[in-house]
């Protein structure tokens, strides 16, 4: 009498079956001795047919024309503060009559007193364009900043024009007590004196209450 | 031994004979896409009713929408191009106001997002002009898609809600901002690199002198020892990267609008180089700007009704 056969039983043919067959699919392939190289190019495919993205044009661009907006917006407020032009050929690089640093300046405030000091700096920003004064006050050195087209600057005056050009833009080697220039309060006053006596053989009609302040401005201007 | 078929399938007893182990044991009823589509067995949301006196929950997007109702600006900002500073005086009380001069280069609406479609309201923005060909094909269908040219910048600015959508195509120039109004601006600073923690966190450093020995910019200690844990806390200031990330400059005000140059003139300093893309929106802790193309549109419906 057999065993009953489980009933899983005759599914365990299925692993020699198809292990028989691999081994026939190895067989015929190592009998193919003919291969022939075909140039890939022949393979290549076409590239997909991509569908055309339109391509909108750019909408117009009136701000173009202002390829440099700082410095128009520079000339606007240079055009409103400085309607003459006087500051800006003041020290302008390309007027030889210029100040430069090392001249001696003055520069008149329209609520303040005047500072003089000598030029050690030139901030040239379009209209934020600032000169640096250098001056001793009772024997201490002072520096001061001036924005050259500040509506609180009356008037911008040289002094005196240094005797050599400079030959560097910042001469902050000025700040040394080898070569400070010390106060410059003597030469200023010689200065206004010299300009009211001009003043006074010239314009003997103007007279004296409030026509310093306003003739210097406008000869300056 | 050879391989043996069975002499017939029929022999097999019917599935409901066999053993539950031949049975498939993968879960169908109830199963689709690898999660179940079985219906709810509760709704646990019943037990949070208003009149059960819980809190609201905070964590769903119409909760994050009310969260931002107060601080979401009614209408969309544009995009704009730093160009330097100077500085603006007053003929008249001789004032001098540093401020920052922005240009817009051909700012567009691009497109739009929505409550529906996105869970939020939002424009975008693009501007300037970029070369058809350097842009690739998925950006470049979204550009004709809504009637647009190439865009160089884009971005998105968040809106309340779908009264401050704009069309796309819709040009924004820098009339957009008022005289007088309060912006916020936000932009990426300028990267200082690996910077040590003097220079990014303003420690103090150490002493040149006094018998100090290699150490003057280090930072020191990192935290206390066995008291404090025996470790770095979380968020210690350390040396690192600095800068190079964005940074947003509230409360500007518009000091000039000029639409002719496309310039737009802002108070004091904005982060970034020159050249740099500046996000400009209305400012949030600022009430929001009364707008005359509005008032006159309100102007207009009144006289209709007279």
């Amino acid at each position: 009498m057999a065993t009953p056969t489980h009933t899983l039983r005759p599914l365990t043919c299925w692993k020699s079956i198809l292990r028989h067959t691999r081994h026939q699919k190895v067989v015929t392939r190592s009998l193919t001795t003919y291969h022939q190289n075909v140039p890939y190019s022949k393979f290549q495919l076409p590239p997909p047919a991509l569908k055309k993205i339109k391509v909108y044009p750019a909408p117009p661009f009136p701000a173009a024309n202002t390829k440099e907006p700082l410095k128009a917006l520079c000339a606007d407020q240079i055009a409103l503060l400085d309607p003459t032009g006087v500051r800006t050929s003041l020290f302008s690089k390309t007027n030889p009559e210029a100040a430069k640093v090392g001249d001696i300046l003055l520069v008149r405030l329209k609520g303040g007193d005047p500072f003089a000091g000598v030029c050690i700096n030139i901030r040239r920003r379009g209209v934020d364009t600032g000169i640096l004064l250098r001056n001793q006050l009772t024997r201490v050195g002072v520096e001061m900043w001036y924005k050259i087209y500040s509506p609180n600057v009356e008037g911008i005056e040289v002094v005196q024009r240094s005797a050599k050009r400079a030959r560097r833009a910042r001469l902050t080697y000025m700040r040394k007590p080898k070569h400070d220039v010390g106060s410059v309060q003597n030469l200023v006053l010689a200065y206004q004196r010299s300009r009211s006596g001009l003043r006074g053989s010239a314009q003997k009609e103007e007279g004296l209450k409030g026509g310093k302040k306003k003739s210097v401005r406008g000869k300056k201007h | 031994m050879a391989p043996k078929l069975p002499t017939s399938w029929a022999q097999l007893p019917p599935t409901f004979l066999l053993p539950d182990a031949f049975l498939p044991i993968i879960t169908k009823r109830g199963v689709k896409y690898g999660w179940t589509t079985a219906p709810a067995r509760g709704k646990p949301a019943r037990f949070n009713q208003k009149t059960a006196g819980l809190p609201v929950l905070e964590q769903s997007p119409a909760a994050a929408l009310a969260r931002k109702e107060l601080t979401l600006p009614l209408r969309t900002g544009a995009l704009g191009i730093k160009k330097g500073m100077t500085a603006l005086y007053d003929p008249d009380t001789g004032v001098r106001t540093p401020c920052t001069v922005v240009q817009f280069d051909r700012v567009q609406v691009v497109s739009q997002k929505t409550r529906e479609k996105n869970g939020y309201f939002a424009v975008q923005i693009g501007s300037g002009w970029k070369q058809p060909q350097n842009v690739g094909r998925p950006l470049m269908g979204h550009f004709a898609g809504h009637g647009v040219s190439p865009k160089k910048f884009v971005t998105e600015f968040r809106v309340k809600n779908e009264s401050g959508l704009l069309k796309a195509g819709v040009t924004i120039g820098p009339e957009w901002f008022l005289e007088g109004q309060f912006v916020d601006a936000r932009s990426d600073c300028k990267g200082k690199g690996w910077a040590g923690g003097m220079k990014k966190w303003g420690f103090k450093g150490q002493p040149a002198s006094h018998g100090n020995s290699k150490n003057h910019r280090t930072m020191g200690s990192s935290g206390a020892s066995q008291g404090g844990g025996s470790r770095v806390l979380p968020g210690k200031k350390m040396p690192g990267r600095m800068g190079g990330n964005q940074v947003t400059i509230q409360n500007v005000k518009v000091l000039k609008v000029d639409a002719e140059k496309g310039l737009l003139v802002l108070n004091g300093c904005i982060a970034g180089p020159n050249g740099c893309v500046v996000k400009i929106q209305d400012a949030i802790k600022k009430p929001w700007p009364t707008i005359p193309a509005a008032m006159e549109k309100v102007k207009e419906a009144l006289a209709a009704n007279a």
